[in-house]
């Protein structure tokens, strides 16, 4: 259905900012050495509790209103993916504690859709919720850089200088 | 990827948006659900904002919902005034998106034939 990761990055995103998430933090991870791509959604909104978790892992449950059947799409299209591409899909929520999807990928699979036009991600998710701080922590090589939407919006001269342990990012809960 | 262009997309995003915060003539709400995304709601979007950007529209605040009702007619987006009324277009690509908001969003003309009518009706049968 996505033809680009970027999309379901987009996608993924989304629900965080649905689920009043003031902080998203976005990791790519392109690992060629050992041919792993990771994809992390890490957010900061309400969560969910275990049951709602459960029924989302085990049948795509969406609590979304309005739904004539409720089933999403979003989280099981990227499971799909990285199953496909012999990666691992793993969501981690808890009420009050937010959200964090994480998928990885073998690099080099055949099926394994390119990244695409992730600038056009983080911009679409900037322009929906511009209160909140998205960021994207990217690693491809020697390359290396984190973004965040708020720096420097509030007076904060904010550099991250290196790549920080699981959950340390500021206001993002672990 | 490059963070000078992202610093600089974001700086935009941030200008776009901050003009348009508040009590404005219209809201435009976009559906980016999984099927409006995957039915190219993110390029609308870019789309959308440039050329509003372009053409110096402040009068707008952007939105997003996560259905609008019309799954099989995505891209959808639907505008909204001040009055409560609200139109909607269906199908929409990135053409039909900059001619929205040169006639309608700048004009106040709705545009024929790409409106679908009001969603009132959508939502109901929600
Ligand atoms: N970041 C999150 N925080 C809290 N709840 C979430 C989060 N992501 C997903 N959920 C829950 O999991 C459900 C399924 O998510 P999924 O993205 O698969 O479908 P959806 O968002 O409901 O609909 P669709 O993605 O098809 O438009 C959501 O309805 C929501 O209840
Ligand atoms: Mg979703």
């Amino acid at each position: 259905m996505f033809d680009q990761l970027s999309l379901n990055i987009l996608d993924i995103g989304m629900n965080s900012l649905a689920a009043g998430a003031t902080v998203v933090r976005i990791t790519v991870i392109e690992d060629v050495p050992h041919d792993q791509l990771l994809i992390r959604i890490r957010d900061n909104g309400r969560g969910m509790d275990e049951k709602t978790l459960r029924d989302v892992l085990a049948k795509n449950a969406s609590t979304k209103a309005g739904r004539k059947k409720p089933i999403g799409l979003g989280l099981a299209l990227l499971r799909q993916t990285s199953e496909m591409c012999d990666g691992a899909f793993r969501i981690q929520s808890a009420p009050g504690k937010g959200t964090g999807v994480t998928a990885s990928m073998r690099l080099s699979h055949v099926d394994r859709p390119p990244l695409g036009d992730l600038n056009a991600t983080i911009f679409a998710l900037c322009a929906v919720n511009q209160d909140a701080d998205v960021q994207l922590h990217y690693r491809s090589g020697d390359q290396k850089f984190h973004f965040s939407s708020q720096e420097g919006k509030h007076n904060e001269p904010r550099r991250t200088q290196e790549t920080q342990g699981k959950g340390a990012a500021a206001g993002c809960a672990a | 990827m490059n963070l000078d262009e992202l610093k600089k997309l974001k700086e935009k995003a941030q200008r776009q948006v901050a003009l348009r915060e508040g009590n404005k003539k219209y809201r435009v709400v976009f559906s980016m659900g999984t099927s409006g995304i995957a039915a190219g709601a993110r390029e609308i979007m870019t789309a959308m904002l440039d050329e509003i950007d372009k053409r110096g529209i402040e009068n707008v605040e952007v939105a997003v919902t996560g259905e609008i009702g019309l799954v099989d007619a995505e891209p959808v987006i639907r505008i909204e005034d001040r009055s409560g009324e609200k139109v909607t277009y269906a199908n929409v690509n990135a053409d039909a998106a900059r001619k929205i908001v040169a006639e309608h969003l700048q004009k106040g003309k709705v545009v024929d034939g790409l409106a679908v009518g009001k969603t009132k009706e959508a939502e109901r049968t929600k």
